[in-house]
């Protein structure tokens, strides 16, 4: 077997044992913490479009999501419209909202840009909370917005079971994860990474950074805003602490600088290692210890970063690759 | 033809005067040295006519427009490619990718940008180091891969900011061959050089600025005899060989 054919085939691999997944793991609780690993890996990945590839370190990215849950549950809620269509709206309503945030804080360089996300997206956040009518669209302030559950089925995008769920969210993760590997191949890929490294000399080359970087968070927020609808429909409850906390941007910056930024297998590593924790913990310790979870974050971002500053990517792709060399026949081996 | 054309350039960083006042323009096909004392003004100038820094007064004129407010990416579009004097590779990744950020400037094609990059690093006998990460390269490699990476955008017009800085005398005898081929390929090459013997033997003409002023030009001959320039750089170890 080639190196190229025992690739493939061991990524064919992963995608039937994510597949079948479900008929191993019965138990609904696990399979919440599996839907919730995924939402993050699919978060991640697309908050790596910005975070990872344009180099800088967005903070704010919880906006997107709330925009995303928020619109397409009003939509629902006040006018029928099916979720899937509202996921959209909510998509491209991120995107404006992604690109007035990007336009005065992609001048801002390191510290001062994450500060200027954070505040942009907890600004939003207080005003979601403070707000009972937003025009005709009732936003019910801090008590948030609840789905009856009554019409279950594909097209209300709502389910009894968690497997509906989770095949969703698996095809979403698997179509980033696609197309994050296009655009990193691509003339946008090479454009954001140079810009991202050492933007003189991108410019020098003719690269118009700072347009490269809008495109990536327009890209970047729709898709945040989808996972957004996602959150919705699985948790059928959203309220602005749920959807549109600092949590949620914190635990994508954590999962991504731990996995490894602007790779492709670090958001997914990440989560893997990541949401465990998290959810273990609220479960064990979520009254004793509320944020222990954070704490275990912070430790293993320490060492990461002083043994593995790339990420865990780095190790494990090396090792991965190893395994492709020993396993893989040699070309002339075959002949 | 003229391809570059400098008017009464002036350059002011707060109360500084880094360039004043200077006049100068490039022949097309011919290579043009810039040489001063340090300090003098040199890469400030580089910066003003690739869009780093808009000039304080004057006028600068690229293949006949004025380009004064032009952005450094629209520059390299119309074909004004320039290095750095600190290099600035893309550290994290190979040279191939690093030269491949150039070529994709005229194409959205992936296979294009490729074989346009796998040729310039041909002439530039990088080839061989293709998938080295261009932070791992030696000085003298890294000076090699600036240029590779401007050659990529195809310019008319190849600003170059003390490209053999650094180097050993080999290394800058190599240099010196590579920067005459691409002359006699027919590229249009300003040059900033420190290295005497290097400027003096690539140079068709060179203009010599000293605090910002131009202070002589004319044929590295005239202007390696001219007082005012022995002047400028006395006190300084520049013996013209
Ligand atoms: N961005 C800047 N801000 C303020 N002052 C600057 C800036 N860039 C250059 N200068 C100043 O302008 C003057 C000219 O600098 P420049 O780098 O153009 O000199 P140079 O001729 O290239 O010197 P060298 O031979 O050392 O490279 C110097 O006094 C320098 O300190
Ligand atoms: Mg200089």
């Amino acid at each position: 077997m080639t190196r190229e054919k025992l690739q493939s085939l061991s990524l064919v691999l992963i995608g039937v044992i994510a597949f079948g997944l479900p008929l191993l793991v019965r138990s609904p609780t696990y399979l919440h913490i599996l839907v919730l690993l995924f939402l993050y890996a699919y978060l991640t990945t697309s908050w790596n479009l910005v975070g990872g590839f344009a180099g800088v370190l967005p903070l704010g990215h919880s906006t997107f999501v709330g925009i995303g849950a928020y619109t397409s549950t009003v939509l629902a809620l006040q006018y029928g419209v099916s979720p899937w269509i509202g996921m959209i709206i909510g998509g491209g309503l991120a995107v404006i909202v992604g690109v007035l945030i990007g336009l005065p804080t992609f001048k801002m360089r390191g510290a001062y840009f994450a500060l200027a996300t954070i505040a942009f997206a907890e600004g939003i956040r207080v005003m979601v909370e403070n707000i009972e009518y937003l025009g005709p669209f009732k936003l019910n302030g801090p008590r948030g917005l609840q789905i009856p559950p009554l019409n279950t089925g594909l097209a209300n995008f709502m389910f009894a079971e968690k497997e509906p769920y989770y095949y969703i969210i698996l095809v979403m993760l698997i179509a980033v994860l696609a197309l994050t590997y296009f655009i990193s191949r691509s003339k946008l890929g090479y454009y954001l990474s140079a810009g991202g490294e050492e933007p003189e000399a991108a410019m020098a080359l003719g690269v118009n950074v700072a347009r490269c970087k809008l495109i990536a968070m327009a890209m970047s927020s729709f898709l945040t805003a989808l996972a957004g609808t996602f959150w919705a429909q699985f948790t059928l409850f959203i309220h602005p602490k749920s959807v549109m906390s600092l949590d949620i941007s914190f635990e994508i910056a954590f999962i991504a600088l731990i996995g490894g930024r602007g790779s492709i297998a670090g958001p997914v590593l990440g989560a893997i290692i990541l949401r465990p924790v998290s959810d273990l913990c609220r479960i064990y310790f979520g009254d004793k210890l509320p944020g222990l979870h954070l704490i275990i974050f912070g430790v293993l971002l320490i060492v990461v970063m002083i043994f593995q500053p790339r990420g865990l990517q780095e190790p494990l792709t090396k090792l991965y690759n190893r395994f492709l060399d020993r396993f893989a026949a040699q070309p002339d081996r075959i002949r | 033809m003229t391809i570059l054309d400098l008017k009464r350039l002036v350059k002011d960083f707060g109360g500084l005067r880094a360039v004043d006042g200077l006049n100068l323009s490039v022949q097309e096909g011919k290579i043009l040295g810039l040489i001063g004392p340090n300090g003098a003004g040199k890469s400030t100038v580089f910066n003003c006519i690739a869009g780093v820094y808009p000039p304080t007064e004057g006028e600068i004129y690229f293949d006949g427009t004025k380009i004064n407010n032009v952005k450094p990416w629209n520059l390299c579009k119309q074909g004004l490619a320039r290095t750095f004097q600190i290099v600035k590779p893309f550290s994290s990744k190979t040279v191939l990718y690093n030269v491949m950020v150039g070529s994709y400037v005229t194409t959205d094609k992936r296979s294009v940008a490729e074989d346009r990059a796998l040729a310039v690093l041909e002439t530039l006998s990088l080839l061989d180091k293709k998938d080295i990460k261009a932070g791992n390269l030696t000085i003298a490699d890294r000076k090699r891969l600036e240029i590779a990476r401007a050659l990529a955008t195809e310019p008319k017009l190849l600003l170059l900011d003390e490209v053999m800085a650094g180097l050993r005398p080999t290394e800058v005898d190599e240099m010196v061959k590579i920067i005459m081929g691409l002359r006699d390929s027919g590229m249009t090459i300003f040059i900033i050089e420190h290295i005497m013997r290097a400027i003096m033997a690539l140079s068709d003409w060179i203009v010599v600025i000293h605090f910002g002023r131009k202070i002589s030009e004319g044929t590295p001959k005239d202007v390696a005899s001219d007082e005012k320039v022995i002047k400028a750089y006395l006190g300084e170890e520049y013996g013209v060989s």
